[in-house]
């Protein structure tokens, strides 16, 4: 015998208080009322009411009796007494239900199963759980894969629990057990009953990460109903493409494939871009190992590219990967100079750097161009300035860009200003120049570098913040400066400035959805967007961003000079089996097991109380029709 | 419910409402002698304008009423009679015992604001009305005459009165047929809850050639109690107690012998060819003059 929801002392605690303010309420209810009368005869005439010729406290004992009875059965309903231990009581169970990516795998055929998936056959295993569970307890789905989602509510309808298991899909990521395990188990804490079983659905495939730190939850009743998934499958575990360093119209693409099976196998790994072949591998995949094959794609226009692995096997979705290669572009540079030997070295080492050397005289700029890519002027200045971004080397005395307030030889105290990104990574203070001017700067330049003397390099921005314009005050590539390291990084700074697009270490691949990591390179902001433009929410740890996605989608991570696309359409796969523990039960529980059961008393309790206070009401109520009648009036005079 | 002031300092009643009593007149039905001026027509003959019969001559009756005309025909002297319209006598006894304010004291109020309703009735019609407070014996009385611009004075009166003291019905009586010997319309408003009983008080009354218009007033809880359960009731006048426990049976039976009794005082007032009215203080003053009292044709 014992109470569901309360315990033995917060009922009597209960109880007591709601018996005292019933009796409080009966006696106040039956005092005597004083009323002044406009008269008392009409009182006093025979059979008119009765007179109360002695006082008790409580006059009807048996409606008190009545009353504490009718609300001590209330209050058991309410606590939901119960015959018996805590063996025979209510329990919540949850079912979690394996939904990776994984579980999509075809069952090999047969004349029962045709078409058959993993998670058919563990959909049927957790209908004939669902069956053997008694019918007063209560179910809670859990759906498991990367994340662990509660489909339903506490369930006592077993049509909404077998509903929200037969709508269950394998999603597109690998099981996280430990996470789906801790989740239910603090689901089951929190339910206010007691705690039935933890039934694990499901082949237990796991990823290498998870198995290592795997950390189960203290259950004490945890059931797995095991999927066998002995089939054979071999897949895309990624595929990567990244620019050449060598070449800038080409990409080298590397695909991983991974043996899930228990024997070797013979594969064939086929690369298309914009339905081209581009080439076909055989890779021999022991079991349990994965290996890469290469491929290069020269291509500088935007496409699809595509890997296949053959021969298909029973988790198709594995077999087939698609990328999106950006086209590739370079800046064009133009510059104005007399001495283009000088300059032609620092402009022809990038092959992202398509650069046109023009002589000063006659000046000719290129008519009618939106946007010409950069325009270098070396020791010259146009006649009308030139559209778009500019890099001024050492603009003449007569009629400069900039006021010169002198020209200074040798220059001292030379300072980079360190928050520019033009000036990024420039820290040389020994740089020797030969001569530079010293410009007077206006209220919007920028200063970039500066002697003793004043700024000696500085940036301006057009009103639109459209077009950049770097001058110099002196020649980089003019004595023996020209040999610094700072003169190439300079240079660079500013061709990186006119188009940072062109020079992003691009990478483009293909891996699993779910939870991704990136090395990172540097310190630099990150920022993680889908193509949509919405902003993901990642972590930055241990050199790395990790970010989760559930669902196949297209995501790019920008990290200062370099980006990574990542096209998340392959699923998540496992690793490693799983082994339950060995205490935990096997298999779908007996069904002598799920008739050992007791009934919910509190209806009867609810009732018979309800039916106890009415009857004292129709006895005892102020307006029952059963009230004592009058018998002989007695008139009491005062003094 | 009344119309309650909202403060002891408001006036009984409104100036709104005292312009719709200003077309209502009181009314009897007994013939009483009294001076010219009155508007109810008398069967008593006096120096009227309209006439009303013939007689015999009598020695020393006036020569100016003779009918000289029938002399002449019939050689006998008939003295024409004329009709007079006679101011009568009216006096309202209010009633001011302590049972009139038991209880939240609005039957007090309800009886003050309808003596004051018809006195300015009175007033507006040029009668004279003598408002006589009692309790167990007459108090100091009230004349209420000469136009409605004295109407102030009585409606002070009424405002002054504070209920108290035992309800002597008979004393009463005796007393005010020894004080006001000439007959009259009498107006009783009262709860008539006496315990010696009142009706043999208002046969006196009657007995005396008087007219009776009885109001009787009484609260929701004098005739119909809402209490239930034990009570320890207190008589507002004698004081007295009586510890009851009261059911529905019980508060039936009060009811039935509430209204007997009230049927009784109105076998009273109507054996006398009086006029009776019953007002419970629930009903609004306005309805109690314009429908009970229009209706019982005690006002018109």
């Amino acid at each position: 015998m014992e109470f569901l929801n309360l315990s033995f002392g917060q009922f009597v605690t209960l109880f007591g208080a709601v018996a005292a303010f019933s009796v409080a309420l009966y006696l106040l209810d039956r005092t005597r009322r004083k009323q002044v009368v406009s008269t008392l005869r009409f009182w006093v005439q025979p059979g008119t009411a009765a007179p109360v010729t002695r006082r008790t406290r409580i006059q009807q004992p048996v409606s008190l009796l009545l009353q504490l009875i009718g609300m001590a059965l209330l209050l058991l309903a309410l606590a939901e007494f119960q015959f018996g231990g805590r063996q025979n009581a209510r329990r919540d169970h949850v079912l979690v239900l394996d939904t990776s990516a994984w579980m999509g795998a075809a069952l090999p055929r047969s004349p029962n199963r045709a078409d058959a998936t993993l998670m058919d056959l563990a959909r049927a295993n957790a209908i004939g759980w669902l069956r053997a569970v008694p019918a007063s307890d209560r179910v809670l789905v859990v759906r498991a894969d990367a994340l662990a989602t509660p489909v339903t509510a506490w369930e006592v309808d077993r049509r909404n629990v077998a509903r929200a298991i037969l709508e269950s899909h394998p999603g597109a990521t690998a099981l996280n057990l430990s996470q789906s395990l801790q989740f239910a188990s603090q689901l089951q804490r929190r339910s206010g009953s007691l705690p039935g079983e933890i039934v694990y659905v499901g082949p237990g495939r796991i990823s290498a990460h998870e198995a290592n730190n795997m950390s189960l939850p203290d259950i004490p009743a945890f059931r797995v109903l095991a999927i066998d998934d002995n089939v054979e499958n071999s897949g895309l575990r990624s595929v990567n493409a990244r620019r050449s360093a060598d070449d800038t119209g080409t990409w080298d693409v590397v695909v991983r494939a991974r043996n899930y099976g228990r024997r070797a196998k013979d594969v064939n790994v086929t690369l298309n871009f914009a339905n081209v072949p581009q080439g076909a591998r055989e890779l021999n995949l022991p079991p349990g190992e994965e290996r890469e094959t290469t491929f290069t794609v020269h291509t500088r226009a935007a496409g699809i590219l595509e890997a296949r692995l053959y021969p298909k096997d029973a988790f198709g979705a594995d077999n087939y990967a698609a990328l999106e290669l950006p086209e590739l572009r370079s800046l064009h540079v133009t510059v104005y100079s007399n001495q283009p030997d000088i300059l032609r070295p620092a402009l022809t080492s990038d092959p992202r750097v398509v650069a046109e050397f023009r002589p000063n005289a006659p000046y000719m700029p290129r008519p009618g161009e939106e946007n010409p890519g950069l325009i270098i002027l070396h020791n010259f200045r146009p006649p009308a300035m030139p559209p778009g971004d500019v890099l001024w080397i050492n603009p003449p005395v007569d009629n400069p860009p900039v006021p010169i307030r002198m020209r200074v030889n040798h220059p001292e105290g030379l300072k980079w200003m360190p928050d520019q990104p033009l000036t990024l990574g420039l820290r040389a203070r020994d740089v020797q120049i030969e001569t530079t001017s010293i410009f007077e700067p206006g209220p919007n330049d920028i200063r970039l570098a500066e002697v003793d003397k004043g700024p000696i390099m500085l940036a301006r921005v057009s009103a639109d913040g459209k077009n950049k314009t770097v001058i110099m005050g002196f020649d980089p590539f003019e004595g023996a400066m020209r040999y610094e390291l700072a003169t190439p990084l300079l240079l660079a700074n500013v061709l990186r400035s006119a188009a940072p697009d062109v020079f992003r270490d691009l990478d483009v691949g293909t891996q699993s959805a779910g939870a991704v990591s990136m090395p990172l390179t540097s310190k630099l902001p990150v920022q993680v967007v889908t193509d949509s433009g919405a902003n993901l929410p990642f972590n930055v740890r241990d050199k790395a961003v990790e970010f989760f996605v559930g669902e196949s989608s297209r995501v790019s991570v920008i990290a200062g000079n370099s980006e990574r696309v990542f096209s998340l359409t392959l699923p998540e796969m496992w690793d490693v089996k799983w082994t339950p523990p060995a205490s935990a039960r096997r298999g779908i529980p007996a069904w002598n097991d799920a008739l050992r059961r007791n009934r919910d008393w509190w209806p009867f309790l609810a009732t018979l109380g309800a039916l106890v206070l009415i009857a004292e009401w129709i006895a005892y109520g102020r307006y029952s029709p059963l009230r004592l009648r009058v018998v002989k009036p007695r008139l009491e005079r005062a003094a | 419910m009344p119309n309650l002031p909202n403060s002891p300092n408001e006036p009984l009643l409104d100036r709104e409402f005292l312009e719709r009593l200003e077309r209502l007149a009181i009314h009897w039905q007994r013939s009483f002698a009294g001076l010219v001026g009155g508007h109810n027509r008398s069967r008593f003959a006096g120096g009227g304008q309209e006439f009303l019969d013939h007689r015999h001559f009598h020695q020393g009756d006036d020569l100016r009423a003779v009918n000289w005309r029938a002399y002449m025909r019939l050689d006998k002297m008939f003295l024409k009679m004329f009709q007079i319209e006679p101011r009568v006598p009216v006096r309202m006894l209010l009633d001011t015992s302590a049972s009139m304010a038991a209880g939240t004291g609005e039957k007090f109020l309800f009886a003050r604001q309808l003596a004051a309703a018809l006195c300015y009735v009175g007033l507006v019609r040029l009668d004279t009305i003598q408002v006589l407070p009692f309790a167990s014996q007459l108090r100091e009385g009230q004349v209420s005459g000469g136009g409605r611009h004295r109407y102030r004075l009585v409606a002070e009166f009424l405002e002054a009165l504070k209920p108290g003291g035992a309800t002597g019905f008979l004393s009463v009586v005796r007393q005010y047929l020894n004080e006001y010997p000439q007959r009259g319309l009498v107006i009783v408003i009262s709860d008539f809850l006496d315990e010696s009983g009142c009706e043999k008080a208002l046969q006196y009354l009657a007995d005396y050639g008087n007219e009776l218009m009885l109001i009787q007033l009484w609260t929701d809880d004098d005739r119909a109690p809402s209490w239930s359960g034990e009570l320890d009731l207190t008589d507002a006048e004698s004081g007295g107690h009586l510890r009851i426990q009261v059911d529905d049976e019980a508060r039936r039976r009060y009811t039935e012998a509430f209204d007997a009794f009230s049927a009784g005082i109105k076998e009273v007032a109507l054996r006398n060819e009086g006029k009776y009215t019953g007002l419970p203080t629930s009903m609004p003053l306005e309805e109690a003059i314009f429908g009970s009292m229009v209706r019982a044709r005690s006002i018109a």
